[in-house]
């Protein structure tokens, strides 16, 4: 019998659900190859989906990873708020983010006890209680990498004598040398602490005239604001810019552990009575989807181990401090030099620990505003 | 009259356009419905909050900035497509004649860049225009002073990279204009004696009008969405409407003002879009006046 082309489209009522009853039974049998292996949805920065960070984990429990690599905190978060928790385990992001999950609604809260040995790893300022990552007395996650945020300079054109406040960024003999980095609020904190201003405390109108007034300064004696790390680099290391402002340790520790020592990210003196510095945080957090994981407590626990934090420490794109102390003791002299762990205390020193910012969107807003008015 | 075969032909029919308009209804009349909603809500706390109001219509409107970013982004691709057609038509024609011989083989290597990622090409250029790139040491051997490509980071390398990523949409366009322009006509121009200039004058650039306006119109509507270059070559300084609705959804978590601005530049975009399609129709009806004349 000859079939016309007709005849194979012929579609009807029994071959419709011939059509969807096949297609059912084949989504209700179990796939073999995965059948023995379980499952583990993770939101994370980069670095941490690293085949180094991941695969000993997965070799040694049997796990397969499902990785959703954020650019950006706040998008990471509005995604998870959106739904996206009931299908994710763990989250490694900004550390706010970590704590915000609490009120959210989504935050696995974890028990201190349970991760006691964890927490004795630690440098004595991030252990238990590590009062930011707490939401009414209750641990949202786990410390797991950590900076300061201070210009970026290169020695062989500027000195660090220069940078004892963020003055330069509004000097005319630096015209067209600054970097402001398109990194949200990031390039705003310093400016916001060099007018005075205390940013973790909620604004008043006045105030946020002045922050307007300092971002508007900072923009025009601008060059670029860039948001890729790389070209911002490229363009410190060849001296087109002269300081990069939003990044610090996450712009320098990678350029110095290549052997470029002549990057440095000093942290200016305090000003206006405010310490200038920013110490930032990664956290990883486990998000409460229903399946109350040990797996997921598990990889938390993996993460801070001292050869995975190492892993951490130095990853393809950046290099980060960590807050596993023994960590320190696995690098080399010359990876202790780069990461300026000497310089460390004294950075703490000079420096806020990053909370959540209350006027954040109002600083954002007059960033776009000055930046589209410019 | 309905019969049988008829109603089973219908049935059919339905059921085989059914999967598209599923897809058509979930994936693009959805969101442009959805759009138009979120831009009545509230966000509080990062998380989106379904309650009807207008505050987010009033901060759009009351607020200068976000006009004055989507009147940038509207110059800019203006801008953009005009030297695009400017830059694409010699080019095209060069295709049509001198390159004739040649014709496959460039078009092979436009088609390339074409279909490479702008990406790779935009930040290519920022290899190319650094001051220890490619183009400052050509440069520099010429004679110039060191330095002398310093663009990077200012309007003109934004310029630079839209014209370069998008100029192979009217070039093509073109040149298929006037590939099809009937080379008899020109033979009777130059028959009755008109030069080489009012031959391309009056017969080919009014015939091939329509590749340059096709062309003009898809780099004007895609330049409406281009932020890679304003950013990446252009410094950030002078950010573009895209770049303005990409950081109020992923930054600040502002999804009704995100929408609003979306819906807002759809308009302004519509408006513009309009307006060049009345240009472009009277040039249309110009040339063909000319052609039966």
């Amino acid at each position: 019998m000859k079939h016309t082309l007709s005849y194979y489209h012929r579609i009807n009522r029994r071959t419709v659900l011939k059509g969807f009853g096949a297609a059912a039974a084949g989504a209700a049998l179990p796939s073999p190859s995965f059948a023995a292996t379980e499952h583990l949805n993770y939101m994370c920065w980069e670095g941490y989906d690293s085949p180094a960070v991941l695969d000993p984990f997965k070799k040694d429990h049997d796990v397969e990873f499902s990785v959703d690599r954020i650019t950006d905190s706040p998008g990471g978060f509005a995604k998870l708020a959106a739904g996206a928790y009931r299908d994710f385990d763990l989250v490694s992001t900004d550390l706010p983010w970590v704590q915000r999950m609490g009120p959210a609604g989504f935050c696995r809260y974890l028990d201190p006890a349970e991760f006691a040995e964890q927490y004795a790893g630690f440098y004595p300022q991030f252990q238990a209680p590590f009062e930011p990552l707490m939401d009414d007395g209750k641990v949202t996650g786990l410390p797991t990498r950590w900076g300061w945020v201070s210009p970026s300079i290169n020695l062989d054109h500027d000195t660090v004598e220069n940078w004892r406040t963020y003055a330069p960024v509004f000097d005319s003999k630096y015209k067209d040398k600054i970097c402001l980095l398109d990194w949200g609020e990031w390039p705003i904190m310093p400016l916001v602490l060099h007018a005075g201003i205390d940013p973790w405390q909620e604004l008043d109108q006045a105030a946020l005239d002045e922050v307007r007034k300092v971002i508007k300064a900072a923009l025009a004696n601008t060059r670029a604001i860039i948001g890729d790390l790389a070209i911002a680099q490229r363009g410190l290391l060849d001296g087109s810019l002269f300081g990069l402002i939003g990044g610090g340790t996450y712009t320098t520790l990678n350029m110095r552990a290549q052997g470029h020592l002549n990057i440095v990210c000093p942290v200016p003196e305090p000003n206006n009575g405010m310490k200038q510095g920013v110490i930032w945080m990664e956290a990883t957090g486990l998000i409460e989807n229903g399946k109350d994981s040990d797996l997921a407590k598990a990889f938390l626990k993996h993460l801070v181990k001292p050869e995975v934090a190492m892993n951490l420490a130095f990853t393809e794109a950046t290099s980060n401090l960590v807050p596993t102390k023994a960590a320190e003791d696995l690098m080399t002299p010359k990876q202790r030099e780069a990461m300026l762990l000497d310089y460390a205390p004294t950075a703490q020193e000079r420096s806020n620990f990053l909370r959540i910012v209350p006027n954040v969107d109002d600083f954002l807003a007059i960033w776009g505003e000055e930046l589209a008015a410019r | 009259m309905s019969t049988p075969g008829n109603n089973r032909r219908h049935w059919e029919l339905w059921i085989s356009v059914l999967p598209f308009a599923l897809l058509l209804v979930l994936f693009l009349i959805g969101p442009m419905v959805l759009t138009p909603l979120l831009t009545f809500q509230e966000t509080k706390l990062y998380q989106l909050r379904w309650t009807w109001s207008f505050d987010t219509w009033s901060t759009v409107l009351s607020n200068p900035t976000y006009s004055a970013v989507l009147l940038r982004t509207v110059w800019t691709a203006l801008l953009s497509t005009i030297v695009c057609v400017v830059v694409a038509y010699p080019v095209a024609y060069a295709l049509n004649t001198r390159l004739a011989a040649w014709s496959n083989q460039v078009q092979i290597l436009i088609i390339f860049a074409f279909l490479t990622d702008a990406v790779l090409k935009t930040f290519g250029w920022v290899l190319f225009l650094d001051v220890h790139g490619v183009g400052n040491w050509l440069l520099q051997k010429l004679g110039f002073g060191p330095g002398a490509t310093n663009i990077l980071f200012t309007p003109k390398a934004a310029m630079l990279g839209i014209v370069y990523n998008l100029a192979p949409y009217p070039i093509f366009t073109i040149y298929l204009s006037l590939a099809r322009i009937d080379p008899d006509l020109k033979h009777a121009a130059y028959d009755a004696g008109a030069s080489k200039l009012r031959t391309f004058l009056q017969i080919t650039l009014p015939l091939s009008l329509p590749g340059a306006i096709a062309g003009a119109l898809l780099v004007f509507v895609l330049s409406l969405g281009t932020f890679l270059e304003s950013k990446v070559l252009g410094g950030g300084t002078k950010p573009l409407a895209s770049e303005l609705i990409r950081q109020t959804f992923e930054t600040r978590v502002n999804w009704p003002l995100g929408a609003a601005l979306t819906f807002s530049l759809v308009l302004v975009a519509l408006a513009a879009l309009l307006g060049l399609v009345m240009i472009g129709s009277r040039l249309r009806i110009g040339a063909a006046g000319r052609e039966t004349s």
